[in-house]
């Protein structure tokens, strides 16, 4: 940089780089974006990630599989069991065993319970970001009520471990059902209430409508997913595509959106809530009696009870907790639909109790490229809208 | 299509590029070698009856304990949003100056995950638009997901222990 003759200093460009992050606000975690400016206008936005890197796929591999899953938890700390479930259903397919219909329900209530409980916290820190503060406290207070859903059921409020390879950890108990047809019968007014507060509002409008605009072919290209895709006009969800865990036993539509921009996000977000709730409904009216788990004793533990009589129950207690599940030879990837998109791991088998490698298909990792290429051309006020959209969580960035 | 057919498509037609197409649990898999990726790619995007236009993942496997040649797979995992359906690319990368061809080109959701792919296991991605580390530092030493990467030891810096730390680094311990 130079000194003019009026002994100004001489400017090389005409833009200004801004540092965004690592902690801001607005960046959900520590995301750190270097935004070219030009005046008001963002040039280009180069991301920088892995402040939160843990190195949870190099631990999998040291790690047995029941071991794996609370960490899975911890990946996308926002809806950990949907990571649970990404995990436990590609090592029972390697596996090849069958899962009681009664766990796939409870799966299914639990992972729908989660969906709610993470898009309440997009809604709450989408809005707080642009201004919006009651909608924050308003969704704090719902997500409260699943939270202590989860602890009943977990003893967890929200690192769950509920879903185990088998099935799930213990049979739901009719107070915690009680407890989410009461939630149930509770949320659609809520939903209500947030959308009379945010749906028509003149400065939400301003702030969402036209904003971080991404063609269909573009959020293709850019592989991302879940309601990025779907508030581009593209219906892709797994439950509906392919469906897993039972979800083809369910009515649910998927609401999707042609526009592509913030306030169609946040449309394909707010009715998701809507429909899960359905999902909810519905796994609670027609929950079957059965086991919780597949009985199978290779795979899941014995009932306690048993331990005492008999002795084949004691050695599989003893072999499962000591040396764990042994899974066969093989590679899969099975894709699930998490509140942000495609979840699924890569889990490469080498035939020991250890997996050989794990490897994470998060969607917030996906989303980033493509959300950088939204923040271009866009105002500087808007880039907090824009990465409050596309929902990201940066556990499961950097894993 | 199913699995079967996708494989029955892609070898009839792809001829002497795919080394194995094979249906595992249900998956269509289909191992080829690098240099034959952008090709193979351009025409699994392309061709009006696969359509894959949706790139979900890419992972890398270090195969080292496993003794397996070639020692580095890329394994690209793509669906077909129209058509609903999906394949699975298994790239296979010797263990010499390790490399593969970019595909950003066609996917630019490809990206990240070639990055991530540079980072963790040295592979370097030939033509992709901006090669550096992603995850780790960018003055990070070795490769993190590498099977011979030493699991025992830390290289921080100012760190009291600093020499007899590397010289654990260089004897590169057993993983497990």
């Amino acid at each position: 940089m130079g000194v003019t003759e009026q002994g100004l200093l001489e400017r090389e460009k005409d833009t200004m780089t801004l540092n965004m992050g690592p902690s801001h606000p607005s960046t959900h975690g520590v995301f750190r974006a270097v935004l070219e400016m030009d005046g008001e206008i963002v040039g280009s936005a180069d991301p920088d990630i892995g402040y939160l890197h843990t190195g949870i796929e190099k631990t999998s591999e040291n790690k047995r599989y029941v071991h794996v899953i609370p960490m899975t938890d911890r990946l996308d700390y926002l809806n950990p069991p949907g990571n649970n479930l990404a995990f436990c259903l590609t090592t029972e397919k390697l596996l090849q065993i069958e899962i009681p219909p009664r766990a796939q329900y409870l799966r299914v209530i639990h992972c729908e319970l989660a969906r709610i409980a993470s898009h309440l916290v997009w809604l709450a820190t989408h809005a707080l970001d642009i201004g919006a503060m009651t909608v924050f406290l308003y969704a704090w207070r719902e997500r409260e009520m699943i939270l202590d859903l989860n602890e009943e059921i977990s003893g967890v409020r929200m690192m769950t471990s509920y879903i185990r390879v088998g099935g799930v950890a213990k049979d739901a108990t009719p107070p915690w059902l009680k407890g989410v047809r009461d939630f149930v019968n509770y949320f659609p007014a809520k939903v209500d209430e947030y959308e009379k507060l945010l749906t028509q509002n003149p400065i939400w409008l301003d702030r969402t409508q036209g904003v971080g605009v991404m063609s269909r072919e573009e959020a293709i290209n850019f592989s991302m997913s879940g309601p990025c895709l779907r508030g581009s006009g593209v219906d892709f969800d797994f439950r509906k595509k392919r469906p897993y865990s039972g979800y083809e036993n369910f009515k649910f539509a998927v609401p999707t959106r042609k526009e592509g921009d913030v306030y169609s996000r946040y449309l394909v977000r707010v009715e998701e809530m809507r429909q899960s709730r359905d999902i909810i409904a519905q796994a609670l009216d027609r929950l079957p009696v059965g086991d919780h788990k597949a009985p199978d004793n290779k795979v899941s533990l014995p009932p306690r009870d048993t331990l005492h009589n008999s002795m084949e129950a004691l050695i599989h207690h003893f072999k499962l907790v000591s040396e764990g599940i042994s899974v066969p030879r093989g590679e899969t990837y099975v894709p699930i639909e998490g509140p942000r998109g495609e979840v699924g791991f890569y889990i490469v088998s080498d035939g020991s109790n250890v997996p050989y490698r794990v490897k994470l298909r998060a969607p917030s990792f996906m989303a980033i490229h493509g959300m950088c290429e939204m923040m271009s051309g866009s105002f500087i006020a808007d880039v907090v809208a824009i990465i409050g959209s596309v929902d990201i969580v940066m556990g499961e960035v950097d894993r | 299509m199913t699995s079967e057919e996708i494989v029955e498509r892609v070898r009839t037609s792809l001829g002497k590029a795919v080394l194995k197409g094979e249906v595992t649990l249900g998956d269509a898999v289909v191992h080829i070698a690098p240099e034959s990726l952008p090709r193979v790619a351009r025409w699994l995007k392309e061709d009006p009856d696969l359509d894959f236009d949706y790139l979900s993942n890419i992972s890398g496997v270090d195969y080292l304990d496993l003794d397996r040649e070639p020692r580095f797979e890329a394994v690209y995992e793509f669906h077909s949003i129209e058509k609903n359906h999906s394949i699975r690319l298994r790239v296979g990368i010797g263990e010499e100056h390790p490399s593969v061809p970019s595909v950003t080109a066609i996917w630019a959701g490809a990206n990240f995950p070639e990055r991530e792919l540079f980072d963790m296991f040295g592979i370097a991605v030939e033509g992709h638009p901006n090669l550096k580390r992603l995850i780790m530092p960018e003055n990070w030493e070795g490769h993190p997901l590498r099977r011979d990467y030493p699991l025992t030891v830390e290289d921080v810096a100012f760190s009291f222990n600093r020499d007899y730390k590397k010289e654990l680094v260089q004897q590169k311990p057993p993983t497990r």
